[in-house]
């Protein structure tokens, strides 16, 4: 009876726990192991083989090319245009997100008729499936019929008549941005909301009374109160984007002449559509590396900006 | 002098708070302008759809897109499906997760740092990474085309955040309660199932819906690992079926329609557990 009495002690950390945590956990372990981490590893080696239809098919293992898919994706220039395209839709996205979604707090956060009407309301867009909202979207950039033809037209005397975001190759990813904020917003929007309510209220009484102004407040005060839910939100949403792929193939599928074709649009077509599974996973090796680089990158300056 | 200068305070303090509103007012256009117009455009026959000028409200009152949308039978197959494939996927995260959320939460031995730092880089990976090996492996295990293999394959892609999610439930359950009934000789699942289950029920609850909101979202795993259309899910089935060259889009919008309010209801309803819930698991880290 004594053994069981210290069964929770962390300091008696007995076989017994051992085994019943094992136990818990290894649910969890197994589909993890099985769905997610074989195939990443799996997948980097496939990125360097020769691998398509036929091996998938027949079962023949791929064979070692010598990194063929990747000179081949980096003569062809693919690889490049993708990372660039991936690095701006991700930077102006999570930029732009950020900005609103903060604005958005804030005044949420301030004594408005109905914040929690608001609140609520506000969560529509996040709640939507991410095709649907591709859908919707591309109802309104439609060309012709759409409201954003319309609307442009409209504001622009009719000298603009038939504008339609998505046919043209510079603003093409703009309205795939657009899409993504108006999903992504709602939510970032909430976690930073509920960071900004653990700032104590005195706090900012005290620098009202100081004869700090609203800049001042925001910039001294809130900000650097709620470092680590913006470290967390803002990283949460540089990976979001980093992976977006069913708003590009909704609205444009990675056209015009490859305007968006992003890593995820090249991998998938290369992977899927092409069937050359080896030359598909060099493209997701990239992009994973890429994303890690920057995901450390961000988390370096802001553990930084701390001390 | 002194006079002035309140007026002049009172006047800037008004000002601001009437931006504070104009600003409010436009991003909540822009962020609920979009849902109205795909309710409206679903009212609207083609014909008036299709006109250079938009009217703001049906002048005349359509619903044939829903009409085509239940009599064509292909748009509930894939709304069963995906009911299906949701429900049966938040109960299979909802399992797993209270298991390993309690060990991560109860116990800390070394292996469950690494599995946490494990679970956190298996978050990053792009869905795209996974489903080439991934299709692979469901295709020798016999899994492909079939919801099993999807239900399986989504679950996963879940289960990291959703275990550090419980795991933070958890940590609000004071360990004295697990020492008392240990003391009273309880055992280890009696204890788990019996006393510590049933106060973390929003947590739960959390978990669930997020997971069945999330899910829903899947468009990659079932485009890759289902072929049948008779297996296709909701997000499959509108991309695939609907939208094309000339689109219908009154259908379209409908089906849209359709595929969203159960979102929301969903969402409204159990809306205090999940806010409660995204929070915790973002301020928590």
């Amino acid at each position: 009876m004594s053994g069981k009495k210290k069964g929770f002690n962390i300091h008696s950390r007995g076989v017994g726990d051992r085994l019943f945590c094992l136990l818990l956990l290894l649910p969890a372990i197994i589909l993890c192991i099985t769905f997610i981490i074989i195939p990443i590893i799996n997948s980097v080696w496939m990125s360097f083989t020769d691998y398509k239809i036929a091996n998938l098919t027949q079962g023949i293992p791929g064979k070692w090319n010598h990194f063929a898919n990747y000179i081949r994706l980096w003569d062809s220039g693919k690889l490049q245009s993708a990372a660039w395209i991936t690095i701006f839709f991700v930077a102006v996205t999570v930029l732009l997100t950020f900005i609103i979604s903060m604005t958005l707090a804030l005044i949420l956060n301030s004594n408005i008729v109905g914040a929690r009407f608001w609140r609520s309301v506000m969560m529509i867009p996040w709640v939507i499936p991410t095709v649907i909202a591709g859908l919707l979207w591309a109802w309104i950039y439609a060309n012709p019929y759409g409201l954003l033809q319309y609307l442009v037209s409209v504001f622009s005397g009719g000298e603009i008549a038939d504008f339609g975001i998505l046919n043209n190759q510079e603003t093409a990813l703009w309205g795939i941005i657009i899409a993504a904020l108006w999903k992504q917003i709602p939510l970032m929007a909430l976690l930073l909301l509920s960071g900004m309510q653990s700032i104590p209220d005195d706090m900012l009484e005290a620098a009202k009374i100081d004869g700090a102004n609203y800049l001042n407040c925001l910039f001294r005060i809130i900000i650097p109160h709620m470092k680590s839910v913006i470290a967390v939100t803002v990283s949460m949403c540089i990976i979001e984007n980093f992976k977006q792929y069913p708003l590009f193939a909704t609205l444009t599928n990675g056209g015009p002449s490859g305007a968006t074709t992003t890593f995820a649009v090249l991998s998938y077509d290369e992977a899927f559509v092409n069937y050359n599974y080896g030359s598909g996973a060099a493209v997701t090796t990239v992009w994973l590396l890429l994303m890690i680089v920057v995901v450390f990158i961000f988390n370096r300056v802001f553990k930084r900006d701390d001390s | 002098m002194k006079r002035h200068k309140s007026v002049h305070k009172m006047a800037t303090r008004f000002a601001g708070g009437f931006a504070k509103y104009l600003v409010l007012i436009f991003i909540f256009a822009f962020l609920l302008f979009p849902v109205y117009w795909m309710l409206v455009t679903s009212l609207k026959t083609n014909v008036e759809s299709y006109r250079l000028v938009p009217t703001l409200w049906p002048e005349q009152l359509s619903v044939e897109g829903y009409q085509t949308l239940i009599s064509d039978g292909k748009f509930l197959v894939y709304y069963k499906n995906n009911i299906l494939v949701s429900a049966a996927a938040a109960v299979l995260i909802c399992f797993i997760s209270v298991f390993a959320g309690y060990a991560l939460s109860r116990f800390h031995f070394k292996w469950n740092v690494m599995l946490l730092a494990t679970f956190s880089f298996a978050q990053m990976m792009p869905v795209i990474s996974r489903l080439i090996s991934l299709y692979t492996i469901l295709r020798k295990l016999n899994l492909t085309d079939t919801h099993l293999g999807l239900v399986l394959a989504i679950s996963a892609t879940q289960i990291p955040f959703t275990v550090s999610l419980m795991a933070s439930f958890f940590d609000g359950i004071p360990r004295e309660l697990e020492e008392a009934a240990s003391i009273d000789g309880s055992g280890r699942f009696y204890t788990l199932f019996h006393i510590i289950m049933p106060l973390v029920v929003p947590g739960l609850l959390a978990v669930g819906v997020y997971s069945f909101l999330m899910t829903w979202d899947d468009y990659l795993h079932a485009i890759t690992l289902i072929r049948s259309t008779d297996l296709w899910t909701l997000s499959q089935g509108l991309k695939l079926t609907y939208l094309g060259e000339v689109s219908d889009w009154q259908l379209i919008n409908s089906a849209s329609t359709l595929g969203t309010i159960p979102m929301i209801f969903v969402f409204f309803f159990f809306q205090k557990y999940m806010i409660k819930g995204l929070t915790a698991g973002a301020v928590k880290g």
